[in-house]
């Protein structure tokens, strides 16, 4: 809301404030002023006549003057303002006068000619552009012949003394939007007087018209005739006034309208009385079809809509817009008046709906004065009377179907304090309350009830009351303290730590963690792979369909990771996301690991590709780090057109998949145009929520254990784990086995490799005895014989 | 003899001074000392000869013979210190190449920021709380005395699923979330962190971004507790210098609501660009809890109180560490990402 203390100084004392006080003032008591405008500054101004205009001797553009400034008598000036003429009436900044952008004026030497002050343009006062015509842009202001020479209030002289506040008026002081409240809060934020005018402006005779409402949306409807009204150009004060509040000035019919809503805050709309059908005004919510609006566009309305009408035809859509048909033009002789009260979320459906809102619906939707139409109405008629000659005034008509219940909140003292923290006495929150008009019965020495005056909508309750005596006088008295509460104990859930863990491990692996957005797009959203095929969620008003499905699987963003990088010349990437995945069926985290390009061992002297067993290793340590032993998941094949058939796995836990890892499928990274991509992607909750034992020692053997090396021809189709179990499962003292070299080559044919495997035997109670370890060595070998392998020798 | 025996020796001397090695002077060794050596041999004629003799004749090749080895030992010594200077000059390395790379990656900066600030409310006894990012309208909005038809809940600004559902615009739903769940009873102490979705977009706006949100209710809850605790957790974030300040505000779940400024920590409260030269920058919103939304949410507003406060969590970090556009969170350019990989 911006707001010209010029204006708001006719309703509310502010001698003696200065702009600061004002703007910190209101800021902290909830009405931040955002920004302060001086239509126009300047110190040292003086108007003066051009007596005498000679060329500059060395200069083709530049003037040298003589100005009469009055009582500080004639200066010589350069000036280079085309515009100069003997006689002339212009503004003078003198010697040390401050103007806008730091700009001060001091006597000098304009190429050897002495120059005591400057001739001034409106611009140069810091006057906005946009106000401004051409002429006086491109030179020095021309004053009236009759500017009376050596006058130094020039800012006011000009009306340009004014300065804008542009205030943020919070979303429940819909009330503030009115300058009479406006001025009521200034007024008791600073104890200053406050006049609000009251008009009463009687009947000359009574009304043929009837008013009545067909709907609950309109529960009241103030209307009166007035006759004999001449339609002609706004005084330029009131153009003045609306200009500053950013209207534009169309007659005075029309600007008498809006300055009474700025005034009282109430919207309210003129009807041409000659151009409405029949005596009756009636409004509806039954209406539908075509309404041509004073835009000229038509609206198609449908029930629910709030049209005022003569019984058959709209006349206006409700708080929104009146009907072009029945619009005040220049030969406008009599008006019907209206303020009526119209509810807010039907005028905001009906508004968003059409896409057309004004100055009214947007008042109607925040919120208006409940109940000051009488005021309203006379203030109309009021002005229609001193500024358009109105003559006959036919007697009001209140049409008022709302139910009269008076606000009463119950509230004490000692409630305020305690929730504020605060040691106010009752004295001192009453002059609050008396300031702020709110009426306070006292029950006993602390509890009291309050009714606050009806445009304050905002108080409902107590704690509504603590706020005004918090922003009023608690704000400084507040101090900061701690709360006495019990003990609690601060911390992380399990699922909560073990997920900062598995971060912190990832980060300490080198990788990069990233954030990417929880909307995609569809087709990301349907081309790649995804733990789960629910449905997912589908957000109805996305605003670009690059953002319009919660995604069910990170891939799709960590691609766009990899891609953007690659296209700024990052190719060796290892990242990582974890995420909350929310479908219609199911809410779990999960996590994305991407490696691609390679690994730096040592700068660039030694690096490494990243392979399948990059990735493999990660989701062992993993498993690792959160205590799942082999034997609680299984690792299959993986079939899915997103991966590798050859170098991918899923993970599975019982019967559910809960994770795949490996290399992406080379067709999709060529579309992709990526390089070798390894994905490991974890339902991280279900891996979370695995139970795992316990963390307990386990004894160690005092015995030395015994290690043997075997080298096995193995087709190829014998996994490394199939002989590793088979090893492991033979007898209690192989209590170990792994693979340390693995051969293939021409050498050995072409479906074959060479394993070598070393197997570690141990005891807890004795040495092995080679015996005994060759008695299990022979069940060991039958076994290699059952999985095709030979031994080498 | 004797004169053969010093010959010897002095020959013996003379070859172990040479000896280039540790096999030349094993040579030396048996040469000299050998059994069968010629400087041994003369110990076989020792049977011959009558005590006296004996005794003065064992001396000499005694202190000979000792003497020789001394001097193998001593050469071996050098030989030894020589071979360690050479073998050490041999395998100097420019130690100004790289070492190999055990450097961290970086957490990404939203959650580096997550992290720290839920680690300060921990200490002071907040339990960490996350809700469904997909949020019933009742949460979102109801619960938190935003009835239907609130201007606030208009189609514009929030991402909506259907008729039920939307994107939650606020982490605010937790809140009302944990407080059913203890059924009218405290005391609460809990922050939430977490991805927050509007219809916003621009340089200092994400339609994704984060918040953290914090609400304590217990018994004799004061507006007062509040300021302490924000100027608690704001020292820990921005400096032990940092001043607050608080100016009324509305927020529908909080009354009075306030936002709080921190004394600017570029210029120290002087005024600079960063603060607009105010001296102040805008930093949370707070409140004490709306007595609709305690009694709503099952608590009895005679017996306890709360208050409430959320904090941008991309503001956090653009403040903190100077980030000029809201987007770089979510681009993850490597470039930017890595910068934040200290603690």
């Amino acid at each position: 809301m911006i707001i010209s203390l010029n204006v708001l100084s006719q309703y509310v004392d502010l001698k003696n404030l200065s702009v600061e006080e004002i703007q910190n003032k209101l800021t902290f008591s909830g009405l931040e002023v955002e920004g302060v405008e001086f239509l126009a500054s300047g110190t040292n101004l003086v108007i003066g006549q051009i007596l005498e205009v000679k060329e500059h001797p060395n200069s083709d553009h530049l003037h040298v003057l003589k100005v009469d400034e009055g009582s500080f008598g004639i200066h010589q000036i350069v000036c280079g303002a085309s515009n100069v003429k003997v006689g002339l009436k212009v503004i003078v900044a003198r010697e040390g006068a401050k103007l806008p952008n730091n700009v001060v004026i001091k006597k000098s030497v304009i190429r050897n000619v002495e120059s005591d002050g400057m001739c001034c343009s409106l611009l140069e006062l810091g006057v906005n552009k946009a106000l401004l015509n051409e002429k006086q842009c491109a030179g020095i202001e021309e004053l009236e012949n009759d500017a009376p020479v050596g006058e130094t209030e020039v800012l006011k002289y000009l009306g340009l003394d004014d300065v804008l506040l542009d205030i943020n008026v919070l979303a429940n002081r819909s009330d503030i939007l009115s300058i009479y409240s406006l001025a009521k809060e200034v007024g008791a934020l600073f104890h200053r007087k406050v006049s609000i005018p009251s008009y009463t402006i009687p009947s000359d005779k009574k009304t043929d018209f009837s008013v009545s409402s067909l709907t609950n949306g309109c529960p009241q409807f103030a209307f009166r005739v007035i006759k004999n009204i001449r339609v002609k150009e706004s005084p330029e004060w009131l153009k003045r006034v609306l200009r500053s509040e950013g209207i534009r000035s169309l007659n005075n019919v029309v600007d008498i309208g809006n300055y009474v809503m700025l005034l009282t805050g109430r919207p309210v709309h003129m009807y041409d009385l000659d151009k409405i059908g029949g005596k009756q005004i009636v409004v509806k919510d039954d209406y539908k079809g075509p309404f041509v609006a004073l835009d000229e566009k038509t609206y198609d309305l449908i029930p629910s809509d709030l049209v005022v009408s003569d019984g058959k035809n709209p006349l206006c859509l409700g708080g929104i817009m009146g009907s072009l048909s029945c619009a005040v033009d220049e030969n406008t002789k009599n008006v019907g008046i209206e303020c009526a009260t119209f509810l807010s979320h039907l005028i905001r459906h009906t508004s968003s709906r059409l896409g057309l809102s004004s100055d009214s619906s947007a008042r109607f939707v925040k919120g208006i004065h409940p109940c000051n139409e009488k005021e309203v109405i006379h203030l109309l008629s009021y002005l229609l009377k001193e500024l358009a000659e109105g003559k006959e005034f036919e007697e009001p008509i209140y049409y008022d179907a709302r139910k009269k219940e008076e606000v009463v909140i119950p509230c004490s003292y000692s409630y305020i304090n305690e929730r504020l923290g605060t040691a106010f006495n009752k004295e001192e929150m009453k002059e609050v309350f008396d300031a702020f008009e709110i009426r306070i019965e006292e029950k006993d020495e602390d509890q009291f009830l309050a009714y606050p005056p009806k445009q304050r909508i905002d108080l409902r309750c107590d704690a509504d009351l603590s706020e005004e005596i918090f922003r009023t006088i608690g704000l400084e008295k507040i101090h900061a303290t701690l709360p006495i509460s019990q003990i609690t104990l601060g911390g992380q859930k399990d699922h909560q730590k073990k997920k900062r863990i598995l971060r912190e491990y990832l980060v300490d692996k080198g990788l990069v963690e990233i954030l990417t957005y929880t909307l995609i797009s569809n087709a990301e959203d349907q081309k790649y792979f995804t733990l789960n095929r629910d449905e997912p969620w589908k957000v109805l008003n996305p605003m670009t369909v690059d953002h319009q499905v919660v995604r069910r699987g990170l891939l799709a963003s960590v691609l766009n990771v990899l891609r953007y990088n690659k296209a700024h010349q990052m190719e060796d990437l290892a990242i990582f996301e974890t995420s909350l995945i929310e479908t219609k069926a199911s809410s779990y985290d999960e996590l994305c690991i991407a490696l691609s390009g390679k690994k730096y061992l040592r700068g660039n002297l030694e690096t490494k590709k990243y392979d399948y067993y990059s990735i493999a290793g990660l989701l062992y340590g993993i498993l690792d780090l959160f205590g799942i032993k082999e034997g609680r998941y299984r690792l299959e094949k993986l079939t899915d057109p997103s991966f590798h058939p050859g170098r991918s796995v899923q993970i599975l836990l019982g019967e559910e998949c809960i994770g795949v890892c490996g290399q992406l499928h080379p067709r999709l990274l060529e579309e992709e145009d990526l390089s070798e991509v390894y994905i490991l992607d974890l339902n991280l909750s279900a891996l979370m929520n695995v139970r795992i034992s316990p963390l307990k020692m386990s004894a160690i053997s005092k015995y030395p254990s015994i290690y043997r090396d075997y080298a096995l021809v193995a087709k190829k189709n014998v996994s490394g784990k199939m002989l590793l179990d088979g090893i492991k499962k033979i007898s209690p003292l192989v209590t170990d086995a792994s693979i340390f070299d693995i051969y293939e080559g021409e050498n050995i044919g072409p479906d074959v490799r060479s394993i070598a495997i070393r197997v570690t035997y141990s005891c807890f109670e004795k040495t092995l005895k080679d015996e005994e370890i060759n008695v299990v060595e022979e069940k060991m070998f039958k076994i290699f014989e059952t999985l095709g392998c030979t031994l080498r020798k | 003899m004797i004169k053969r025996i010093q010959e010897i020796a002095q020959e013996a001397e003379q070859k172990i001074a040479e000896a280039k090695d540790n096999e030349e002077l094993s040579k030396l060794q048996i040469l000299y000392l050998a059994k069968k050596s010629e400087l041994m041999s003369f110990m076989a004629k020792m049977k011959d000869m009558n005590q006296e003799e004996r005794a003065s004749f064992g001396e000499v090749m005694n202190s000979v013979k000792n003497k020789i080895q001394t001097k193998i030992d001593e050469k071996r010594k050098v030989l030894k210190d020589l071979a360690m200077e050479h073998r050490l000059k041999k395998e100097a390395m420019d130690i100004t190449l790289p070492g190999e790379n055990y450097e961290r990656g970086a957490k990404h900066l939203f959650q580096k920021v997550v992290d720290e600030v839920s680690d300060i409310f921990i200490g002071m006894g907040y339990q960490i709380e996350e809700g469904p990012e997909v949020e019933l309208d009742h949460f979102n909005f109801e619960l938190l005395n935003v009835p239907k038809d609130h201007p606030a809940r208009d189609m514009q600004d929030s991402f909506y699923i259907d008729e039920t559902h939307l994107m939650r615009s606020q982490t605010s739903p937790v809140q009302a979330r944990v407080m059913l769940s203890k059924n009218g009873v405290g005391p609460i102490k809990i922050i939430s962190p977490g991805k927050t979705f509007r219809r916003d977009e621009d340089a200092t706006h994400s339609h994704q971004f984060g918040q953290i949100e914090g609400l304590v209710v217990d018994e004799n809850v004061r507006m007062s507790d509040l300021l302490g605790t924000l100027e608690l957790f704001v020292k820990k974030m921005f400096g032990e210098k940092r001043k607050i300040r608080m100016r009324p505000s509305y927020f529908p779940f909080t009354e009075p609501s306030v936002e709080v400024d921190i004394s600017c920590f570029e210029c120290g409260g002087k005024g600079c660009s960063l603060c607009k030269h105010s001296g102040w920058i805008e930093i949370l919103g707070a409140g004490m809890v709306h007595p609709n939304v305690l009694k709503m949410c099952g608590f009895d507003t005679k017996k306890y109180q709360g208050f409430a406060f959320g904090v941008g969590i991309e503001r956090v970090a653009m403040l903190r560490y100077g980030i000029d556009d809201i987007r770089r969170f979510y681009t993850n350019d490597m470039r930017f990402n890595k910068q934040f990989h200290r603690e």
